[in-house]
């Protein structure tokens, strides 16, 4: 007995340390988030950046479209609708590839996007999934950043070569091309070059899968420049399977090369062709060899062809004729004579990245753009895009305060727009509106009028856009006497005041104010960056092809934020890693920036958040991946930047961007990270990742509507993604997360009166955006998920009267059970067909929420209050609830006569005077012959009964005197048929019967 | 202290048993055992399930019938009418057209793929092998916050648009009671064809010896579903053979419409 007791004190000890060492102050979110759900909204109208297009070699309905940010993503249907297949791995896709040996299920996907501009994202390795896409495993390459191609050998899948472009922002050694012959188990490393070199394109000859072709390149980005070519860039062939390489420059110009495509024609694999970026602009084109590889002859250098190489360079050879071939470009081009004469595919987005062929039909085309992915059923000659890619690339979003509330927000070579966060039946390319053109970064609504403002790449444009009048005008600073040339970011930074409408910031080197809505501007500091001249030639970026787009502008102003409580402490950073604050509106800045520990030198200031909580505090997101330095750097200060602490752990994957901090609770944080979001529950001390329906996606910036609490994130590559009132987790805390239940608090729920038309004739390709949903919500937390015995959810009145049935949620964490504030459905007669089930809505009030779980029952309380906007006084209320009960009632009422009705009938029969009077009554009350469609009988009592309940309880207004002088007629007829079945029933032997009583009845 | 030492071993070894050394079979086998042994679910001949279906407070009841041959049935309740859909015989698969109320047979696809679910009564793992399906442990995964083991079942080939495709589910059985809480599907043909439908399964409640899931919740993965409440669970019911059947001559029974 001893010995049992020792035991169990040991085993209580025990459990009690496991109990404490997890119960400090760290809360693990992930198993806390629950039925909290993000909605993706898109829009998809303009779509996003594709890199790679891929098809099934046997199946021409399958076509993958491999996307610069969000994901991969599958057509079943020859590319009239995708689906994503790739959501819960890095969103920034190199290459897909199909496994000919076994297309319906191995499929390989290579991350880290290929066409290298300034705004890309990071790949994270090499996946491969052995079930058609259902599941993925990886296969290493985790520093691989960027994958170009993968070819698997079409006679043995164990086979598989790899294109490794690698780091784009720094030195690495994993790049060139690898190979395995384990179905990926172990990979060597064929051809490699060196630490700025890496492999750009990779070709198979169709026809024997020992000859392969690869072209190296030589390539670099910083901040604030490019570099494309050198001495390292070659095409090289290998005819051993990768075993030995030579290159293959017979024909080719002479000096240095750079980015190189490589393309075998699958009809004549003697017939390649390449696409040079190289010094001299006459020697720079496509070139031809008809004799695989030995010799090379140049063929044409129009501007489609030599167009900015780092960004267009794949040739797609027409399967079964080698002289027809698409270059990507601008425009894309198409030849029908080997190469020699081009013209432009057909409009569609500019910036076409890669283009397939269908594998039968050659007229058949399908092209990976900046703006989606397009087909074409002639040959390339009319475009059409497909509707349901929602991989818009957002920079920045805001929201207003409207209702429903907007989301503005500037896109990649997308320009800018604003859309609503709920439109009737979903939302829909068309509730969106463009607000401004070229790439867009920020847009801001004014805070008090109807006046948005924002810009283009470099504020070469910044535009405030009157809504209501339809008015645009350009505001962006000029240059000004006594002041350098204005250096802007290509995302410039704007931001708007809480404390003076009118006023408007932007910043270039200097902090501009405006105090007029950027009529009239002023510089309101010094050169608030580092102004290293080093950092400023822009005019010798691009390498072998000069590239000066504006892109690479650096030592400028990146963010800029005011303080919520004081108009004249604002916060400055900068992409070359100052944080300077002014306390007197501009008179004397501090960096505060020169010493964080931790962090590198001149990191990118990528965001600032002034916190509403604390006039000292503020939070600092240091981005340094144009560094090479993919570590997240996210700081607090409490002392207006004296001091920063770091509040990162490891826990959280990729480099950051943005930080929203709650604007309730202080510990409540979230985060967009290269690779999603994460959430802070602990102000920093964990982070958890939020997956539930939040793709790993590079968020860009996130903002949280105040009025409804929606965090609202500004994807990279999925558009905006939406997750609908985060306040449960304000309430989370440690002594929270330790109840069996917790119910979480909620606001009264609006019962909507107001609705619209949805007409969505022509839309069913279309991408719609998910609706919030409006019904009320009953939130609570689960200790641990409900899987033994009985569970039940109950809405009762104060007076514990049941007035609906639930379906409670049974999850760990947060549950949301939704309530459409209607009472449970009228019991109604039978007849041959049916008729429209009318619920009418509670009244405003206050309900129990009982949940029953096993033997313990847990209370809540929500209210429901009426739509002020419906413009109803109480006393309407009270009509329309006198009136939809008394229908109801009488509902009720029939259907019992009915039964009674059919009861008799069946004891009586109808072969005789009393039950063909009875027959003849009940056809008078409900339809008996008939159906549901154009079929249908007369309408009786029950169906007009039915017609005046629905109008009346369905409006949003109380009734009108034409609906009670319907209602009057029914009255009567309903009393008159009352009198007559009561005379009937007399007569029967009911007596004898087993009939139910009027209540037995409703809760049968 | 040498107890105690002992204790420790056993506790550590127990906990390192449950965690690492668990197959897919070993999962299955506890799974049958802890919902009433295969022996007491191989004497099922049939069930009936009477359910209200439940969308944000407006219910519907209905009965499911399931007979070890393949037959099978819902019977929908809508006010007082009983309204049969997916009924399979064992040949004929069919509908009620809910405009003219009258049957229509559903496509010999549907129906031949119908065909292959008879196997999964009354438990699509109960001796799986015999039925040719194959399980694999996938690893663990998080479903409603709770740890999981993935096990992936790939039961006999179906017909998706006249060609036959791989038929797998995904389950996800709790670690600590390995029951089942959830199952995916991918959806194989139809506008929604690529993407994952999810149903999760709670309210574990015992029939007879038998454990029954009495609440389900069936939608998109990641999306909002409805769900099914079952507030009975009749064993081996009395059902006539005859309600399976197509009613082939209903149309001619037909008063014509006055109209």
């Amino acid at each position: 007995m001893k010995k049992i007791t020792i035991q169990l004190v040991f085993f209580l000890c025990l459990v009690a340390f496991s109990v404490q060492a997890q119960d400090d102050s760290k809360i693990n979110g992930e198993a806390i988030f629950g039925d909290l759900t993000a909605r993706h909204i898109g829009p998809a109208l303009m779509s996003g950046r594709i890199n790679d297009m891929e098809t099934h070699p046997t199946n021409p309905r399958i076509i993958y479209a491999g996307t610069a940010g969000g994901g991969v993503w599958k057509s079943n249907d020859t590319g009239t609708t995708f689906n994503p297949i790739f959501d819960d791995y890095c969103q920034s896709i190199g290459a897909v590839a199909v496994d000919p040996n076994n297309p319906d299920k191995v499929i390989w996907v290579g991350t880290g996007e290929t066409w290298t501009r300034n705004s890309v994202s990071i790949g994270d390795g090499l996946y491969k999934s052995e079930d058609g896409g259902a599941n993925w495993k990886k296969y290493g390459f985790e520093k691989s950043e960027r994958i170009a191609n993968i070819i698997v050998n079409p006679k043995n899948s164990n086979e598989v070569y790899v294109a490794v472009l690698g780091a784009l922002w720094g030195d690495s050694e994993e790049r060139g091309i690898y190979k395995t012959t384990d179905a990926g188990a172990t990979w060597s490393k064929i051809l490699y070059t060196d630490e700025r070199t890496g492999c750009a394109d990779l070709a198979m000859d169709p026809s024997n899968p020992n000859i392969l072709y690869a072209s190296m390149w030589e390539f670099r980005r910083t901040g604030w420049s490019f570099e494309s070519g050198g001495n390292k860039s070659a095409l090289y062939k290998s005819t051993d399977g990768g075993i030995t390489w030579n290159k293959i420059h017979n024909g080719f110009p002479e000096g240095q090369l750079g980015r190189l495509a490589i393309a075998v024609a699958p009809s004549n694999p003697n017939v390649l062709y390449t696409v040079i970026e190289a010094e001299k602009d006459e020697r720079k084109g496509l070139y031809r060899s008809d004799d695989a590889g030995e010799s090379w002859v140049q063929l044409n250098n129009d501007f489609g062809l030599t167009v900015r190489p780092f960004y267009f360079s794949r040739i797609t050879i027409d399967p079964k004729d080698e002289n027809v071939i698409i270059k990507g470009g601008l425009t894309g081009s198409i030849s029908r004579d080997g190469g020699k004469t081009f013209k432009p595919l057909g409009n569609m987005h500019s910036d076409i990245h890669d283009v397939v062929f269908d594998i039968n039909d050659s007229d058949r085309i399908y092209a990976g753009t900046d703006g989606g992915v397009y087909r074409s059923w002639n040959g390339g000659t009319t475009m059409e895009i497909v509707e349901n890619l929602p991989l818009s690339q957002f920079y920045h979003i805001s929201v207003d305060n409207d209702e429903p509330y907007n989301v503005y927000g500037g896109l990649q070579d997308n320009g800018s727009w604003y859309g609503p966060s709920r439109s009737t039946g979903g939302i829909n390319a068309r509730d969106w509106n463009s607000i401004g053109g070229g790439d867009g970064f920020r847009v801001l609504r004014h805070p008090t009028k109807n006046i948005i403002y924002s810009e283009s790449q470099g504020a070469g444009n910044v535009w405030r856009y009157d809504v209501d009048n339809e008015l645009i005008k350009t505001i962006q600073p000029l240059p000004m006497k006594g002041h350098a040339k204005l250096r802007f970011n290509w995302n410039a930074p704007m931001a708007i005041s809480k404390h003076q409408p009118d006023r408007f910031y932007m910043g270039s080197q200097f902090l501009h104010k405006s105090e007029d809505m950027g009529n009239t501007w002023e510089i309101i500091s010094p050169d608030l960056t580092t102004n290293n001249p080093e950092k400023q030639q822009q005019e010798a970026s691009g390498g072998l092809s000069m590239d000066n787009s504006g892109a690479e502008n650096h030592t400028t102003i990146f963010t800029i934020v005011e303080s919520p409580f004081d108009e004249n402490i604002i916060w400055v950073g900068t992409d070359d890693g100052n944080i300077q604050i002014t306390k007197d509106g501009g008179e004397n800045w501090t960096n505060t920036s020169l010493d964080i520990p931790g962090l590198p030198k001149h990191t990118w200031v990528y965001h600032i958040e002034a916190s509403v909580h604390d006039k000292a505090t503020a939070y600092a997101v240091f981005d340094g991946h144009t560094m090479n330095d993919m570590t997240p750097y996210v700081y607090r200060t409490t002392d207006f930047g004296k001091t920063w602490t770091s509040i990162t752990t490891s826990e959280i994957t990729g480099f950051a961007r943005n930080i929203q901090e709650d604007y309730v609770n202080p510990n409540l944080l979230f985060l967009g990270t290269e690779f999603g979001l994460y959430i802070t529950l602990d102000g920093g001390k964990s982070w958890s990742k939020f997956t539930n329906n939040v793709p790993s996606v590079a968020i860009h910036f996130i903002d949280l509507q105040k009025r409804t609490n929606d965090l609202v994130l500004g994807t990279h590559g999925r558009g905006v993604i939406i997750i609908d009132d985060i306040s449960p987790l304000r309430e989370i805390s440690p002594e929270v997360i330790s109840k069996k239940v917790h119910f979480f608090e909620s606001k009264p729920t609006v019962m909507v009166d107001q609705s619209g038309f949805s007409g969505n004739f022509g839309a069913e390709t279309q991408f719609v955006g998910r609706n919030p949903s409006r019904v009320a919500q009953i939130k609570y937390l689960l200790k641990k998920r409900h899987t033994f015995g009985k569970m039940t959810m109950e809405i009762q009145d104060m007076d514990g009267n049941k007035v609906s049935t639930l379906s409670p949620g049974k999850s760990k964490g947060i549950n949301i059970v939704n309530w459409n504030y209607r009472i449970k459905q009228p019991k109604i007669a039978k007849g041959k067909t049916t008729t429209g089930a009318v619920s009418p809505r509670a009244p405003a009030g206050t309900y129990k929420v009982v949940l029953t779980k096993g033997k313990e029952t847990y209370e809540h309380s929500i209210e429901l209050v009426y739509d002020a906007n419906a413009g109803l006084t109480d006393g309407d209320r009270a009509d329309k609830q006198d009136v939809t009960m008394k229908l109801y009632d009488m509902t009720q009422e029939l259907a019992y006569i009915v039964y009674q009705i059919d009861a008799i009938l069946e004891n009586t029969g109808t072969d005789n005077k009393l039950g063909k009077k009875m027959l003849a009554l009940k056809e008078t009350l409900v339809i008996t012959t008939g159906d549901n469609y154009v079929g249908s009988a007369e309408p009786q009592l029950r169906e007009l009964m039915t017609q005046v309940f629905a109008k009346i309880a369905y409006s949003y207004d109380s009734p009108s005197p034409n609906e009670m002088d319907n209602l009057s007629i029914i009255e009567e007829r309903f009393s008159k048929a009352k009198k007559d079945f009561e005379k009937l029933k007399s007569k029967a032997k009911t007596k004898s019967m087993e009939l139910q009583s009027f209540e037995d009845f409703l809760n049968d | 202290m040498k107890h105690l030492k002992l204790f420790l071993f056993t506790l550590i070894a127990g906990f390192g048993l449950t965690i690492n050394a668990q197959t897919a079979d070993e999962i299955i086998e506890t799974y049958l055992e802890n919902i009433g042994g295969a022996e007491s679910w191989n004497k099922l001949d049939g069930i009936k399930l009477s359910v209200k279906i439940n969308q944000g407070g407006m219910e519907i009841p209905a009965e499911i019938v399931r007979l070890k041959e393949g037959k099978q049935m819902v019977v929908i309740d809508i006010q007082g009418q009983k309204v049969k859909q997916n009924v399979f015989d064992g040949e004929v698969l069919w509908n009620t057209n809910m405009m003219t109320q009258k049957a229509e047979k559903g496509t010999q696809e549907a129906a031949e793929n119908m065909k292959l679910e008879k196997a999964n009564f009354p438990d699509p793992f109960l001796n799986y092998k015999d039925k040719g399906y194959s399980i694999e442990l996938m690893g663990k995964e998080e479903i409603d916050g709770t740890n999981t083991f993935k096990i992936k079942l790939t039961k006999s080939p179906m017909l998706v648009d006249g060609k036959k495709e791989d038929n797998i589910s995904y389950y996800f059985f709790d670690t600590e009671n390995f029951v089942p809480i959830a199952m995916q599907n991918e959806i194989k043909s139809g506008p929604m064809k690529g993407k994952m439908s999810q149903i999760t399964f709670s309210d574990y409640q015992e029939v007879d010896g038998l454990y029954f899931a009495f609440s389900m919740t069936q939608g998109l993965k990641d999306q909002p579903g409805f769900s099914m409440s079952v507030d009975g669970v009749e064993l081996n019911p009395d059902v006539d053979v005859k309600a399976f059947e197509y009613p082939e001559d209903e149309a001619s029974e037909e008063p014509k419409d006055k109209n």
